[in-house]
């Protein structure tokens, strides 16, 4: 295991995960997928890599302008590259993270992942208050 | 968060899914989105209970399984319901019971335990609904498998070696015959219970067969057509309508034949006859329950057909291994079943039991004797039989052409090479015995 020291944040973040990726699931093969994906999420917080994850709503409000004199009900330029949710990990490096990121079982169903560090020098401290959630607070309903 | 989660998941635990959840959790929101839409709405209620399904499988893939999954599931249907209602712009009263339903059942976790009763009733009203004498009995199944046990068209195509567009096709029907005959969605009353209820364990019984036949298709999903059977039946006797004696000897057939499966292949996959198996294998617990339905079923004088099963049934699963199997009674449950239900498949197992009681050459005659003899023929039970009877009077080369007709009519699987296993054994026979200068 790495040094603390040496590890960084990074995020994933979950794109083109649409119902129209499950629709022709029967219900069986849609709970191994649920399941297979807590599993990969609980065995990544059981080793202390994942920090948090949460989907996110798909409704959502694009605001624009100055003065935020634009906002907008969520006009993505394709609903696949909404981003549907997202982890936080805290691992070695962007190869670990990757490696992580691969073996997702949503990627069999079209599900792409980006990988992103989240840079620790960065002036409004993501880093810093993400370090200091409790994992208290991460389980989405 | 929207309002779709009403409870935040505690998060050191998340709660998992059991067995079939997805599944059995199509059927039930069917049963409760029919009740509140109406049969009418048949496909409403699909619809809605489909895009649940697809909410809660993204919500708890991101976010984990919260603790009530059900609870959960059936607010952010009745919310769809809702939208879907006002959406068609259907009457006020409609909206007005939907809400109120809404606002009964949604707030609290308690629901699951309120509601057992309710999505009891509410299981079994579409499960005679599915059942009604005006839809056929094989469309009966299907439909069924699709609303009531939560399979999909294409699980259902696999499991009757169909296609998903033939299926798809037959439901399409079935649905609009519902719809043409205006068929309600209500436990039958009085003197209609009897004969509907009839009606509903020959649907039943059939979706075990369906089940049971190892003859085709996948052999997990086909012994989920049992366990889907034995839970409707098991739902069915828990209600004061379907309490009856016929309800628990088929309840009773169907645990102790499935008490059984984990004997029926051999490490291989091969099947195995039933001397055979290694009975230390046998589900005892099943068999336990079995029993006590059957105990059940003989309060009253009723005998049914499924009486009688049960207890050869029975008799099979409490022998202490095959060469102690009581025969004798076996041959007289056949002789009974022969006289209330003739059928030549009844009169070919009957057979068998003459040839344990009586000797091969009886055994033959009854055969030979089975006045619709000729239905059977197609059927590779017929020649399987007779084969194992050729082989017994060591008639080796009858008995190779025997197993060679069966295999050419049994379908793929393990029955084809339990066959070729035994048209082995006879070849290896006549090669080695007197006749083989014959062959």
């Amino acid at each position: 295991m790495e040094n603390p020291t040496t590890r960084a944040h990074y995020m994933l973040f979950f794109r083109n995960t649409g119902p129209e990726n499950y629709q022709h699931l029967s219900p069986e093969q849609r709970q191994e997928v649920v399941t297979r994906w807590n599993d990969w999420f609980e065995g990544l917080l059981a080793q202390g890599k994942a920090l948090e994850g949460q989907p996110l709503e798909m409704e959502a409000r694009l605001v624009s302008g100055p003065g935020g004199s634009r906002v907008t009900d969520g006009p993505f330029i394709e609903g696949k590259e909404a981003i549907a949710g997202y982890v936080t990990l805290l691992v070695g490096g962007i190869d670990e993270a990757v490696e992580i990121a691969r073996r997702h079982p949503g990627l069999a169903f079209g599900m792409k992942i980006e990988v992103r560090q989240m840079t620790p020098d960065c002036h409004l401290g993501v880093n810093t208050r993400a370090r200091g959630r409790s994992t208290q607070e991460v389980s989405a309903g | 968060m929207a309002d779709d989660a009403p409870t935040p998941s505690p998060p050191a635990t998340p709660a998992g899914l059991v067995e079939h959840f997805f599944r059995h959790e199509t059927g039930r929101l069917h049963g409760a989105l029919v009740r509140l839409l109406g049969v009418h709405n048949l496909s409403l209620a699909e619809d809605v209970a489909q895009e649940a399904m697809l909410r809660a499988m993204r919500h708890w893939s991101m976010g984990g399984v919260p603790p009530n999954p059900s609870a959960w599931i059936t607010r952010v249907a009745m919310n769809l319901a809702k939208d879907a209602l006002r959406h068609q712009r259907m009457s006020g009263a409609k909206e007005t019971d939907l809400v109120t339903h809404f606002e009964i059942t949604a707030p609290t976790p308690a629901i699951a335990v309120e509601n057992s009763q309710a999505i009891r009733d509410d299981a079994l009203r579409l499960l005679f609904m599915c059942c009604h004498p005006s839809i056929a009995p094989d469309a009966q199944v299907v439909l069924a498998l699709k609303i009531l046990c939560g399979f999909s068209t294409a699980e259902i195509a696999r499991a009757f070696l169909s296609s998903e567009a033939a299926i798809e096709k037959q439901l399409t029907r079935t649905k609009q015959r519902i719809a043409d005959a205006g068929l309600g969605c209500e436990i039958p009353e009085g003197e209609d219970l009897a004969p509907r209820l009839d009606g509903v364990l020959g649907t039943l019984y059939l979706l075990f067969n369906e089940g049971y036949k190892a003859s085709a298709g996948e052999r997990l999903l086909r012994e989920e057509l049992c366990e889907e059977a034995v839970r409707l039946t098991s739902l069915l006797v828990s209600h004061p309508a379907g309490r009856t004696p016929r309800a628990h000897a088929l309840l009773a057939l169907m645990l102790l034949t499935a008490s059984r499966f984990p004997s029926r292949l051999d490490a291989q996959g091969d099947l195995l006859r039933l001397d055979e198996q290694d009975r230390s294998k046998w589900d005892r617990a099943l068999i336990e329950r079995g029993l006590l339905q059957l105990g059940e079923a003989a309060q009253g004088n009723e005998l049914s057909e499924y009486h009688l099963q049960a207890g050869i049934a029975a008799i099979h699963c409490t022998a202490p291994d095959a060469a102690a199997t009581d025969w004798v009674r076996i041959l007289r449950h056949y002789d009974e079943l022969n006289r209330l239900k003739p059928s030549p498949v009844v009169a070919l197992n009957r057979a068998v039991a003459v040839a344990n009681v009586h000797g091969t050459q009886a055994a033959l005659d009854a055969i030979a004797a089975i006045p619709d003899r000729a239905r059977l023929e197609s059927n590779y039970l017929l020649h399987a039989v007779l084969g194992e009877l050729h082989w017994r009077a060591r008639q080796h080369r009858e008995a190779a052409a025997s197993y060679r007709q069966a295999l050419k009519l049994a379908q793929v699987g393990p029955e084809q090479l339990y066959l070729s296993r035994m048209l082995e054994r006879s070849l290896q026979e006549k090669q080695q015995g007197p006749r083989a200068a014959a062959g």
